[in-house]
């Protein structure tokens, strides 16, 4: 090793172990979640992240079965002892949540990374279900150059059981991924999601079915890359009966040159309630960026709740970003439309409902078929 | 066994009356026109038949083979044999047109009974290109982004599909060229039959021409203000509605 290799090789060490501090002592100041933080406005955290917080910081184990298929040689299970990954997540940002995940941190141990190396024409699939308190952590590494599909699903297997997740996906320049996460049943689910894109492609679905109190956060960040670069977030949701379903994005642009879109669509029925809160952030310098981001809802009872939160702070300049929200009933006329031939008026609700989210799922099907 | 409307009175909720007192029979088998000018509450009709939320019923009947069409839900009245295929189809998007005409159908089944899948996609095959559709709109979601005559195309489709007794076409021959015209006009001729009848509502001699009515009425200001035959088509294709003021 040269004397430059050397001292940059020291000089990386030195800003890790910096950042880790940072990071241990951002644990370590952190807040628990209430109403008067604005991140978690409307979610009720009193209730369900104060709930959360006492389970986490209780003697109860977390304990959840861990599975994964088509993964051949790019899969290793997370251990207590891996620091890598451990780091990993101590740096991997939240969104008004750092007090959660310096607890799941406490938990690290569990979960699956998967080094993805080779092209893979099969999507490798990742199963975590638990009938208690499970804590497990996703790892995806997409080498340059690689195209890959990953599909998670996070099941309940009582209607008592608690998941929180995280999840940090590393894509390398030229490579694109195309990845899903489905939960469903919980009683409580938390999922803190952050995207690191080198210059790559990655494609993004979640869909939250059946769980009482749901908070997803995903912060996608764009760290190099050019006119191909990309990062595409979906959301297609349909709360119900008492459900809280709150959800927060951030799209950051690091960089100039890339794309980042985001679709979030949720059908809300019932006493339900939806939130959502995004964020386009685009740096000082980050210029010729192209950022979209767009919440739609759609009511079905005159109880269900919406709050709609879409936000943007430009730091450059010749960028073109937009925003948009819309929350509506559902169209009356379709209703009649679909009636008046002799379909009952609950079944085709349930059908123009699942039409307004088809647009979600059809985007991200469109993109990852193509890749 | 007809259907029977009488003495029908109704409004746009919480607005302004059209229908002032009409009363109509058609009975199985025949086809009946109704013509009128513009705002004088031919739509209204169609809509208040098959209870559009839109309007209310004030006072009268309407019955569909003995029937009570008011007491029945907008689902049930299709179930019943009414169609209406609408002056201005809606857009659905994201319900493909295969899927809706599925549930519709698969509605008018016995619980329990699951359509046949192939069957089905053969005869919706097979009516589209007797119509003159292209198939792929299987697949494209019901209306969205279709022009003003595949909409009318859609909607006659639907009723071949559907196969109802008693059929409203509400202005059908808007938008469509004259070729589709005439498509459609077969479709229609095509489905004429004993058990099956028709309340075609036209401004146009031209789609009568096509499709021959046994019976032509006049609705003005929310009744029926003259009934004949073809020949009163022909006059007002002259004359215009003219005589109905004269009349007033």
């Amino acid at each position: 090793m040269s004397m430059e290799e050397a001292f940059a090789l020291a000089e990386a060490e030195a800003k890790l172990q910096q950042a880790l501090a940072e990071g241990k002592q951002r644990f370590e100041n952190a807040v628990v979640p209430n109403r008067y933080n604005e991140d978690w406005r409307f979610g009720r955290p009193n209730k369900y992240a104060a709930a959360l917080v006492e389970l986490l910081q209780s003697d109860t184990a977390s304990s959840g079965k861990a599975e994964v298929k088509n993964a051949g040689d790019a899969a290793m299970v997370v251990t207590r002892d891996d620091d890598d990954l451990r780091q990993t997540e101590m740096l991997m940002p939240s969104i008004g949540s750092d007090a959660l995940l310096g607890m799941h941190l406490k938990r690290f141990g569990s979960g699956y990374a998967l080094f993805i190396e080779k092209s893979i024409s099969e999507p490798i699939h990742i199963y975590y279900s638990t009938g208690g308190l499970y804590t497990p952590s996703t790892f995806i590494m997409v080498a340059p150059g690689v195209k890959a599909e990953v599909i998670e699903h996070h099941a309940a297997d009582t209607p008592e059981a608690t998941m929180f997740v995280t999840r940090n996906i590393h894509v390398a320049e030229g490579s694109e991924l195309s990845v899903s996460l489905h939960s469903s049943g919980f009683s409580r689910y938390m999922c803190i999601t952050d995207i690191q894109n080198m210059g790559g492609k990655v494609h993004h679905l979640t869909t939250h079915d059946n769980t009482l109190w749901t908070r997803e956060e995903t912060v996608a960040e764009i760290y190099a890359g050019t006119e191909s670069t990309c990062n595409n977030l979906y959301s297609a949701n349909r709360p119900a009966g008492e459900s809280i379903l709150d959800q927060h994005t951030r799209q950051i642009h690091h960089v100039g040159g890339a794309a980042s879109d985001l679709l979030y669509k949720n059908v809300v029925d019932d006493n339900a309630t939806a939130i959502f809160a995004g964020n386009i952030y685009v740096a000082t310098g980050a210029h010729h960026t192209d950022a979209y981001q767009s919440n739609r809802n759609m009511l079905l009872s005159e109880k269900a709740t919406i709050h709609s939160l879409p936000g943007l702070e430009i730091l450059a300049d010749k960028v073109r970003c937009s925003h948009g929200s819309a929350s509506a009933p559902m169209d009356d006329e379709q209703l009649f439309y679909m009636c008046s031939r002799g379909i009952p008026r609950r079944e085709a609700q349930l059908l123009v409902a699942e039409g307004f989210l088809a647009e979600v799922i059809n985007k991200f099907r469109a993109l990852s078929q193509s890749s | 066994m007809s259907l029977i409307i009488k003495d029908l009175y109704a409004r746009v909720k919480d607005g302004a009356q059209i229908l002032n007192g009409v009363s109509l029979e058609i009975p199985k088998g025949e086809v009946h026109a109704i013509m009128g000018p513009n705002g004088s509450g031919k739509s209204t009709l169609s809509k208040v038949l098959c209870g559009h939320p839109d309007y209310e019923v004030i006072s009268g009947t309407a019955e569909l083979d003995g029937q009570d069409i008011f007491a029945m839900t907008v689902d049930e009245r299709s179930r019943a044999g009414l169609f209406l295929a609408f002056q201005y189809p809606v857009e659905v998007p994201g319900v493909s047109n295969a899927n809706f005409l599925r549930a519709a159908l698969q509605a008018r089944l016995p619980k329990g009974e699951e359509l046949d899948a192939v069957s089905f996609y053969k005869t919706m095959r097979s009516t589209m290109t007797k119509l003159g559709m292209d198939t792929k709109f299987t697949a494209r979601s019901v209306n969205e982004g279709f022009s003003g005559g595949e909409k009318k195309r859609n909607d006659i489709l639907q009723m071949m599909m559907l196969e109802p007794t008693y059929a409203i076409l509400d202005e059908t021959d808007s938008g469509l060229d004259v070729d589709a015209l005439r498509i459609v006009s077969d479709g229609v001729n095509a489905m004429r039959a004993p058990y099956r009848s028709f309340m075609i509502i036209t401004h146009y001699k031209r789609l009568l021409d096509y499709i021959k009515p046994d019976v032509v009425h006049v609705l003005y200001k929310g009744r029926i203000e003259r009934t004949g035959g073809y020949e009163l088509v022909e006059s007002i294709e002259q004359n215009g509605f003219d005589f109905l003021k004269t009349e007033e």
